[in-house]
């Protein structure tokens, strides 16, 4: 599963992810995902290239979350499709990762 | 394929119990869909039902042994309804009424993981579980809503 990254301004790092975010996929980028929580305050997870969402998905995404949180950072996710945001929010992921569909407010939200 | 569009010809997948044999799953469940039209949403939720069941069978239920099978059963009894039988060989476990983990509301009590029963019953229709005289049978079965018939 295809991982890139991209520094905004402000400090904020965005990952963009594209693919499935199944099993395979969340494998794939589990060790990259770790890095960047082990050294980023404030992350925007670009979903807006992910057709498909898992369990093991939510792990990848809950994982790093907790971890830039207990830093002291913020990761917020942006651009989810339809039902990739259902399966976030029928998790509840969404109460504790908040979602954006505009890039400029997930930015806000980090500053 | 008969002429009232159902289809009652099963297709099977037999899967090793590797969490790399999952890999055969998605493109499996596209070439159904492309043979039987099922729409965008009702393949995603297949998919993440079908993954969600079978790596719970292979890391939990076969406890990582990789010298099980695990055998998924496609059928289309209805026009617009679509069951999946799977069967394995694994202690029983009945997904139906076993609890599921509150939806999240703190970074500091999420059990990364363990969401997978709530997302079965979300995205699945219907859910029937038997046990056999060797495993587990569960039966998940996806409707597509028709579309509305204008009344009289």
């Amino acid at each position: 599963m295809p991982i890139s990254m991209e520094e905004l301004e402000g400090g904020i790092t965005r990952v963009i992810l594209e693919g499935r975010l199944d099993i395979e996929g969340a494998a794939a980028v589990d060790m990259r995902m770790n890095v960047i929580a082990g050294t980023k305050k404030a992350v925007i997870v670009d979903l807006q290239k992910v057709s498909f969402l898992g369990s093991m998905g939510l792990r990848a995404l809950v994982a790093p979350a907790r971890a830039i949180s207990g830093r002291g950072g913020k990761m917020v996710i942006f651009g989810p499709n339809e039902l990739v945001e259902k399966v976030l929010k029928t998790s509840g992921v969404d109460n504790v990762i908040p979602i954006h569909h505009e890039l400029q407010n997930a930015i806000a939200a980090l500053q | 394929m008969t002429g009232n569009g159902m289809d009652t010809t099963g297709e099977r997948l037999e899967l090793r119990s590797r969490i790399s044999e999952l890999a055969r799953l998605f493109p499996w469940i596209e070439r159904l869909a492309s043979r039987h039209a099922i729409p965008a949403d009702t393949q995603f939720a297949m998919n993440l039902c079908l993954e969600e069941v079978l790596s719970n069978i292979i890391l939990h239920g076969y406890s990582g042994k990789s010298d099980h099978c695990v055998a998924v059963r496609f059928t289309r009894p209805g026009k617009d309804y679509f069951v999946f039988v799977v069967e394995d060989e694994a202690p029983p476990f009945n997904p139906v009424i076993s609890p599921e983990l509150p939806a999240v509301s703190s970074l500091d009590e999420i059990r990364v993981g363990g969401h997978g029963i709530r997302l079965l019953r979300r995205f699945a229709d219907t859910l029937e579980y038997q046990t056999t005289p060797t495993g587990n049978r569960l039966t998940i079965g996806f409707a597509v809503p028709g579309p509305e018939i204008a009344k009289d």
